[in-house]
């Protein structure tokens, strides 16, 4: 098939009226044609100067306009061109059977046209209905979210039948004087509905009940069982994680216990050598004093975390000085005079705290400095901010209503503990904040239990404090506590 | 002083302690003193394996979790050039790890917290069968006389008879006296490369040799056996 007829088929059907007056104009063109080409060949054949226009107008109009103008042609060509010209009547009775002879050939020809356009007219609307269904499959399927994805493939399918509008729920929605509703199912389980537009036509109302519901059921159930089956997913991989934790505790347990445990049991052996030198025996009593608190705190450790992670760190506030409580941390780090330079604001103001969750924040946050401060003394800066007036957040305001872990912004009490160590690369700096999260430490020495950071942030935050890290790679690490000032629970 | 000291003209065995928790190498150096050691401390993978270069140890004693690195490296990297029996120090939950420096050639291992006595006597275990060797060509063991070279077992004086699998087996175990053999390590030897994982088979097989072989009457502690002795999920040990 030719393509300007196969785009003359493809369209739809145009207005009837303009068929009806391309009809009179293509017998009256015909009619004209036929009077040159009478003159050098018998007017009884030239009866197919009209059959393309039969042809061109059923396969445009359809077979009833096509056979209206074979009739029409007819009668045209027995007025205007067979003997006796200018009456309908016929002298010649072989000239009944030519004009006869004309108006089938010319009304089956329309049929078969007909038959075409009505096929192809066919084909075009499954074509687009395989590519709206291709479609839909690809915004329903492969999108994150089915909830939505569901508006996009609603507009589509309105845009591809031409409703005026259509939407897709996924709940049962009755239909109102606007809508016409499909309840989509599978099986008995009810998915959704699909809604379209009142004024849609009863062709294309079948069309969608037909074809285009089955195709979007059978989409919507796969799209629904893929989320769940990627919920399943998501949740394996956090079941998992916490495998993961659960793992590295038993282990960092397992060998943070042992290894003190180790040396306690050890040294009270070697304790009963009789060879032991007086030194060695003071030594050894040291060894099973510094690894009995080691052993303590790290129980302390782990009854905090768990605390923490079982939520049931509710703080007990009191107002404190935050200067007693850094000096009680340092005095409970039991560090070597010298270790940590102290320099605290005087007159600072008190916060409402709980002292025990916070000097273990301090302790802890201490420890670590002092570990990997290369035995460098460790600063310990405290000192108050205010804000202006006019700055000034609602009285308050630093601690009550803020999420959990963020930065207070009144007025607030600031510390720094600063360590000349190695300082900690970028793309660790949150993660120290990890339980069993340990950074290197080259040269050795004692390690820390990875947990200690994990609680100081844990029981910071608990107070509606802040703590977070600073640090270059190889020019030490710098802790801060932001602690809100004002009462938090007002 | 040490009695050894005073004693013995020949200097203490020198065995290199590689662990990174100061105070158990204290109180380790006070213990290994005791018995007749000289213990050479080192913190590190890399300060042990400078040790051990500059003045080779009789023995080591080797910590799985080090700062710069782990036990089972150190342990194939010693291995690379000494036979010296080497121990490895692990905690529970580190079985893996434990299994895997075995099979770098580390020659047992003691769990944290350990006795002096129990880390004393591996110790002299090892070092006597590294005195030893492995050209015994009889093998006696509680009443179990295996005469390797004939590939003769006699069991109180009566020919026991082994397929060939099982007396492979059986001398693999034996010429490895009181060491501790993975799994993977039998396999290895008896049946080849291609069956290292073939654990059930290594269990079967053990269990028709140890009917045979081993003696009536009371088994060993907790039930177990006397001459092949379980470590479960590690391996077998043929009794010291």
């Amino acid at each position: 098939m030719s393509s300007p007829l196969g785009s003359l088929l493809a369209s739809g059907q145009p207005p009837r009226r303009a068929g009806v007056i391309a009809a009179l104009f293509a017998v009256a063109l015909s009619t004209l044609i036929v009077y040159p080409l009478a003159q050098v060949a018998p007017v009884a054949s030239l009866s197919v100067v009209y059959l393309p226009a039969v042809l061109v107008l059923s396969v445009t109009w359809g077979a009833w306009l096509g056979i209206g103008t074979a009739i029409l042609s007819a009668a045209a060509f027995n007025f205007f061109h067979l003997p006796p010209v200018g009456r309908f009547t016929l002298h010649n009775s072989s000239n009944w059977v030519a004009l006869a002879a004309f108006v089938v050939v010319a009304s089956l020809a329309s049929s078969v046209a007909e038959v075409t356009r009505a096929r192809t007219r066919d084909a075009e609307e499954r074509r687009r209905e395989a590519d709206l269904a291709a479609e839909m499959a690809r915004l329903l399927l492969r999108g994150d979210d089915l909830a939505e994805a569901l508006p996009t493939a609603a507009s589509r399918l309105a845009h591809t039948l031409e409703l005026s509008s259509a939407s897709i729920e996924m709940e049962a929605v009755e239909a109102d004087e606007r809508s016409v509703a499909f309840p989509l199912r599978e099986g008995t389980r009810r998915l959704g509905t699909l809604l379209v537009g009142a004024g849609t036509s009863e062709a294309n109302l079948r069309r969608l009940q037909e074809r285009v519901v089955p195709a979007l059921e059978a989409l919507l159930s796969a799209a629904l069982e893929r989320e769940t089956l990627l919920g399943g997913v998501v949740e394996t991989a956090a079941l998992r994680r916490a495998d993961t934790v659960k793992t590295a505790l038993l282990r960092a347990v397992s060998h943070d216990l042992r290894s003190p445990l180790t040396a306690i049991s050890a040294a009270g052996e070697a304790v009963g050598s009789p060879s032991l030198l007086p030194e060695e025996r003071a030594e050894m009593a040291s060894v099973i004093q510094e690894e009995t608190r080691r052993l303590a705190r790290l129980v302390d450790n782990l009854l905090d975390l768990s605390r923490l992670e079982a939520g049931a760190a509710e703080p007990h506030r009191e107002w404190t000085a935050v200067e007693e409580l850094i000096r009680a941390a340092v005095e409970e780090v039991g560090a070597p005079s010298g270790a940590f330079a102290l320099s605290i604001d005087p007159d600072m103001p008190l916060v409402s705290v709980d002292p025990v969750q916070l000097e273990r924040a301090f302790v802890n946050v201490l420890e670590n400095a002092q570990r990997h401060s290369g035995g460098h003394p460790v600063s310990i800066r405290a000192r108050a901010v205010r804000q202006l007036s006019a700055a000034r957040a609602p009285a308050g305001a630093g601690g009550a209503g803020r999420q959990e872990g963020s930065r207070p912004t009144g007025d607030r009490v600031i510390v720094r503990i600063v360590d000349r160590g190695p300082g900690i690369p970028p793309a660790q700096l949150e993660r120290v904040f990890e339980p069993f999260y340990r950074a290197g430490t080259p040269g050795g020495g004692h390690r820390g239990s990875g947990l200690g950071l994990a609680i100081a942030r844990g029981f910071t935050e608990a107070n509606a404090g802040w703590l977070h890290v600073e640090s270059l790679p190889g020019q030490g690490a710098t802790f801060v506590f932001e602690l809100p000032l004002g009462d938090p629970a007002a | 002083m040490s009695v050894h000291d005073s004693t013995e003209s020949q200097r203490a065995p020198r065995v290199l302690v590689v662990d990174d928790e100061p105070q158990i190498v204290r109180a380790l150096k006070v213990l290994l003193r005791e018995a007749g050691f000289e213990a050479v401390p080192a913190e590190t993978v890399s300060e042990a394996l400078d040790l051990a270069a500059v003045r080779p140890p009789e023995a080591a004693i080797v910590d799985l979790v080090l700062p710069d690195g782990d036990g089972i490296e150190l342990t194939r990297s010693l291995r690379a050039w000494s036979a010296m029996p080497i121990l490895v120090l692990s905690a529970v939950g580190e079985e893996e790890q434990k299994v895997r420096a075995l099979e770098a050639g580390a020659d047992d291992y003691i769990t944290k917290p350990f006795g002096a006595r129990e880390l004393i006597a591996r110790l002299n275990a090892a070092l006597r069968r590294a005195a030893r060797g492995e050209d015994e060509p009889r093998i006696e063991a509680d009443g179990l006389e295996i005469d390797l070279a004939a590939r003769v077992v006699r069991r109180d004086g009566q020919p026991v008879h082994l397929t060939p699998i099982e007396f492979d087996l059986l001398r693999t175990l034996a010429r490895n006296r009181g060491r501790l053999m993975t799994h993977r390590k039998l396999l290895a030897e008896v049946w080849g490369a291609e069956y290292v994982d073939d654990v059930q088979t290594l269990r079967t097989h053990i269990a028709r040799l140890r009917a045979k072989i081993e003696p009536e009457g009371p088994a060993g502690a907790a039930g177990g056996h006397r001459l092949i002795v379980t470590d479960p999920g590690v391996g077998y040990r043929f009794a010291e």
